[in-house]
């Protein structure tokens, strides 16, 4: 692991990872910068959820390490995860559990109980604006409203990063520009790796942005440095994956 | 952490009707095997429904087990849990307890049975404590397969046949057992559930056919871990 990564909220060093036959990401080394929001950003297939999902605990490394803090995931795996509010793509939660016991619940899995229990509870139902609904089956709540939860249990632990895989999906545009809100604010307190195929929508709320291609990073880049040079994610955007589809 | 998760699988369970339609048809045919035992042999004994309880759970066990990880896993909540700081053996635990929970209560309700007997008959009560024991180590036993068969797949149906076929195999593998020669023929019986059970139900207890039990139930518990830990 490099020098670099005991400042990182996060760091991937060399990651590689399989299915099979298929190489899904290749030799990727990334770092998430305290409180930035880092944009993962490449067409359908170039291995976007399967490095949130190795950064999350959910997958384990094929080769290479990744860490969150200071924590290894393979070694210090729960260490890690604690330290982690992961929403993923789709969010699916319990539908059956009322928006209270769901949070409740997700609370208990941190291992928060009592007045801290009850407290970052009462903070996310307010942040999130769920207070209308905690008493609500979480299968009869809408789309907007099912993706604030998800948001609402990956923070309630106060995370040191929140990875959020496709947040925007489904969302209609209301939904889509609180979103964004919701995401700079939560900057202030974690840091974010964000994905999302809309580059737009990357555009709008990231720091830095990293273009993934076919498994491999092609680039990471700040939004400053590219406004700075007179350009737009887009055009950055099709310059690089051209080079690489050229070759 | 277990405690939150055990009561979140004891809901999901309660909460599907599959539970209340296990317990009530396990009510039933377990019913029928004791009013006939005691109306028409007129024996104050409960063999009978031991052996009946059995056959039912080899039967109903897997429709209880097949949902507990599928389901997670078809609807991707399992991520939720996963990338938790739980430990895949906590979440084995508490689906295992949860299944527990609803074969502890079927097996419970036919306390009612017993009690009937003790009312209007002198039954011997040894066979009867022994084989309420034996029926909860082979709950606990058919579970836990149950539970590593579900946390295998993303599908129920899959799940459910899968552990039903693996359970008819325990069962009723003694039978082939008298096909083959001598030490094999005891090594079979030995896998046998109804070789293992039929002890506890008659009234006599082997260490042995515990132990039996008891490893089954830490294989399976062992197994489910390891299908979660291998992504």
């Amino acid at each position: 692991m490099s020098e670099h990564s005991a400042v990182a909220a996060a760091a991937l060093d060399h990651l590689s990872k399989r299915y099979g036959a298929t190489l899904a990401v290749d030799d990727v080394s990334l770092q998430v910068r305290r409180h930035e929001v880092l944009g993962l950003l490449g067409p359908n297939g170039s291995g976007k959820t399967t490095i949130l999902r190795v950064l999350t605990g959910y997958l384990r490394p094929g080769s290479g390490s990744a860490q969150v803090g200071e924590f290894d995931l393979v070694r210090e795996g729960r260490a890690a995860r604690g330290r982690i509010g992961y929403v993923p793509e789709d969010a699916e939660l319990y539908r059956h559990m009322r928006v209270n016991e769901f949070l409740v619940f997700m609370g208990r899995l941190r291992g928060l109980a009592g007045d801290q229990l009850n407290e970052r509870l009462a903070f996310v139902r307010e942040r999130l604006a769920l207070d209308d609904v905690g008493a609500t089956i979480i299968g009869r709540l809408s789309r907007g409203y099912r993706q604030r939860v998800a948001i609402a249990q990956a923070i309630i632990h106060e995370p040191e990063l929140l990875v959020l895989d496709e947040p925007t999906n489904g969302l209609d545009p209301r939904q889509i520009i609180e979103m964004r809100g919701l995401l700079r604010g939560l900057a202030a307190h974690c840091s974010i790796i964000v994905t999302s195929h809309i580059l737009s929508e990357i555009e709008r709320v990231a720091d830095r942005v990293a273009i993934l291609l076919q498994g491999r990073l092609l680039a990471v880049v700040g939004m400053a440095e590219i406004v700075s040079a007179g350009s737009d994610l887009e055009r950055t955007f099709l310059d690089l994956t051209a080079d690489v589809r050229s070759i | 952490m277990l405690r939150a998760l055990v009561a979140k699988e004891i809901g999901a369970l309660f909460i599907s009707p599959v539970a209340y339609a296990v317990i009530t048809v396990f009510l039933l045919l377990s019913g029928y095997s004791f009013t006939v035992t005691l109306l028409v042999a007129k024996q104050a004994s409960l063999v009978s429904v031991f052996f009946q309880a059995a056959v039912e759970f080899v039967l109903l066990v897997p429709l209880l087990t097949m949902r507990l990880f599928a389901e997670e896993r078809r609807t991707g909540t399992l991520e939720l849990l996963l990338t938790a700081p739980v430990r895949e053996i906590e979440i084995v635990l508490a689906k295992f307890v949860a299944a527990m929970a609803v074969l502890l209560a079927m097996i419970g309700l036919t306390l009612s049975y017993a009690l009937v007997i003790a009312v209007y008959g002198a039954p011997d009560w040894g066979p009867i404590y022994s084989g309420y024991l034996g029926l909860v180590l082979l709950a606990g036993s058919l579970a836990s397969l149950g539970i590593a068969v579900s946390a295998l797949t993303a599908n129920q149906i899959v799940a459910a046949v899968v552990s039903l076929g693996i359970f008819g195999l325990l069962r009723s593998i003694d039978s082939l057992a008298s096909l083959l020669p001598s030490p094999m023929d005891n090594w079979l019986l030995g896998l046998s559930l109804l070789a293992r059970f039929t002890p506890f139900a008659t009234g006599a207890m082997y260490t042995s056919d515990f132990g039996w039990f008891l490893a089954l139930i830490l294989l399976g518990l062992f197994l489910a871990v390891r299908a979660l830990a291998r992504r």
